[in-house]
């Protein structure tokens, strides 16, 4: 490997690299935010989380580049619509069943993603789209600095829904009853919570969220392809930061590998990227398996 | 209303593993009633049944009833169950320790649609449990085990329950922390809610309860008003770790079970 010293200390391109970054790691961290709320509630290792990106970057295409939708429009019902799917996932997979074992739970996940990958095949063909265009394109100039609008927008879109989300899981009444269900679930159900209903929203909401990261990763990268499923294998070092537990430790993991891989392909070539993702997936199941923001076991007797 | 509780001829079953059998217990309105037994005696399988958490453990009940108030609410839900009056206290306390004990004892009154009726309820827990107050924002999994053992009761009692059921409160806890806890719940049988407390601590459930029944191995093998259990040999003996020969004691009641 080789490093660019002409561009390793260059103010401008590391902003541009961090910044964008960022925006990277804002879809990563949704993707690693809904895969954790689901292990963490109803103890499914969802191994789906990439094609549920993907399909919501699929159905950028359908309504940003088959309709002209609106951005704001078509992303919330994007959504709205990935919201339904989940809760047809819980009811139609899951609450059935509940009881089986774990592996069992694991491999539907997997028929789950297979069978997006073979529907969205046939909807849209096995060639690549172009990638979504329903944000301005252009950059602004900040402090001697190009930053892309995309970058600006996706981070700005991302950050008003997680804050949305996390303002509803921790404020409101609702919110308490999935955190109870996700603690302890005999306790929940001995206090009169219903868990099925948790699990229901905890499904709907993952997968709402991965959806509409898949709409701002069709408008981060050069085309829509199925091959976008695998950026949703970038929630497990993205989740793994956060301990597999925390909920705001694997927000803040998204948006750090994010950053390192953006800055590790700007400096030493875009091949470096995946290496480097997964190389701190290592070091930190390796050096600190709780994850720097993993919740301790609080348990006292 | 009458909420007394009545259980009749009550088996439930683990898959093949049969853990109550044929149990019958009463707790009358206002009553409070201790139900004693050693571990794996079938005490914490009635505390799933009569809440309605069974399902979780994979326990089904094969025979009998529950009725509560008149009504049968073996088939009902948990969610059910604790709008219908009756809360209880789980083995092992079970708060959730990662929210704060506000949070826990908010969970309390998730049957509860009452907004205000819940705040008031909320600051009649913290005049019950005056520790309480000042922990309102820490982790509930950081608290001793006897603030621990507060909140566990404080939740169960947001849900304003006309039956409190208690599954080893003495559980872990220090003697002087299990006397106060039994006294607060003689101060809220006084209010009217009936107790019903599943205990290993035979000694401190006699002294507070009126009557009482004895679990061995799913069964009841014995009952009576607790006064009179106090002083019965077999329950000194196998229970108060009194001075008799337990195996004989034991001997005695197996006998009794065959009979």
């Amino acid at each position: 490997m080789e490093i660019l010293a002409s561009t390793f200390f260059d103010f401008g391109i590391n902003v541009q690299l961090v910044v964008g970054g960022l925006a990277l790691g804002a879809i990563y961290a949704v993707v690693a935010l809904g895969f954790v709320l689901v292990e963490k509630s109803t103890a499914v290792l969802n191994l789906a989380v990439g094609e549920f990106l993907m399909l919501g970057s699929y159905f950028g295409v359908a309504f940003f580049m088959e309709r002209q939708t609106n951005f704001f429009v078509g992303t919330i019902v994007i959504t709205a619509v990935m919201a339904l799917f989940g809760l047809v996932i819980h009811y139609g997979i899951m609450r059935p069943m509940v009881g089986q074992g774990f592996f069992a739970i694991v491999l539907a996940t997997i028929g789950i993603a297979t069978v997006i990958r073979a529907v969205v095949q046939m909807r849209f063909g096995p060639l690549e789209k172009g990638n979504l265009t329903a944000l301005p394109t252009g950059t602004i100039e900040v402090a001697g600095t190009n930053i892309r609008w995309v970058d600006i927008i996706v981070l700005l879109v991302v950050a008003a829904s997680v804050a949305g989300f996390l303002a509803f899981y921790s404020l409101t009444r609702t919110g308490l009853h999935m955190r109870a269900v996700a603690s302890n679930i005999e306790a929940a159900a001995g206090v009169g919570i219903d868990p099925d209903r948790a699990y229901a929203l905890t499904w709907a909401m993952a997968i709402g969220i991965a959806g509409l990261g898949g709409v701002m990763l069709g408008h981060f990268t050069p085309s829509v392809n199925p091959a976008l499923a695998a950026i949703g294998l970038r929630a497990f070092p993205a989740a793994a930061i956060g301990g597999f537990t925390s909920v705001g430790g694997s927000i803040i993991g998204g948006l750090i590998v994010g950053v390192i891989e953006q800055l590790a392909g700007g400096h030493l070539g875009t091949k470096w990227r995946e290496p480097v993702a997964f190389g701190i997936l290592f070091l930190v199941l390796i050096f600190k398996p709780t994850g720097l923001f993993g919740q301790k076991d609080l348990e006292r007797v | 209303m009458s909420n007394a509780l009545s259980i009749d001829e009550l088996s439930v079953s683990y898959g093949p593993i049969p853990a109550l059998k044929n149990v019958s217990i009463e707790v009358p309105n206002g009553g409070f009633v201790s139900v004693l037994g050693a571990n794996g005696a079938g005490k914490t399988t009635l505390v799933r049944t009569i809440s309605g958490v069974l399902y979780l453990q994979k326990g089904k009940r094969t025979s009998g009833s529950i009725k509560f108030g008149g009504e049968d609410i073996s088939k009902l839900k948990s969610r059910s169950i604790v709008r219908g009056g009756i809360a209880h206290v789980p083995e092992g306390r079970m708060l959730f320790p990662h929210l704060t004990v506000d949070e826990n004892l908010r969970c309390g009154a998730a049957s509860r649609r009452d907004t205000s009726g819940i705040s008031e309820t909320l600051s009649e827990v913290f005049d019950l449990f005056p520790q309480l107050p000042p922990l309102q924002h820490q982790q509930a999994g950081l608290l001793s085990g006897g603030e621990q053992q507060m909140v566990a009761v404080g939740r169960a009692l947001m849900a304003k329950p006309s039956l409190l059921i208690c599954d080893e409160l003495s559980l872990g806890l220090a003697p002087l922390i299990v006397r106060d806890l039994f006294l607060l719940l003689d101060r809220i049988n006084q209010e009217g809610v009936a107790v019903l407390a599943i205990e290993q601590n035979a000694r401190i459930a006699l002294r507070h309860s009126k009557y009482a029944y004895a679990l061995e191995v799913g069964e009841v093998v014995l009952e009576g008003p607790s006064a009179e259990l106090r002083e019965n040999q077999e329950v000194q003996d196998l229970y108060m770790g009194g001075g008799g020969d337990i195996r004989e004691a034991y001997t005695a009641i197996r006998r009794e079970v065959n009979r």
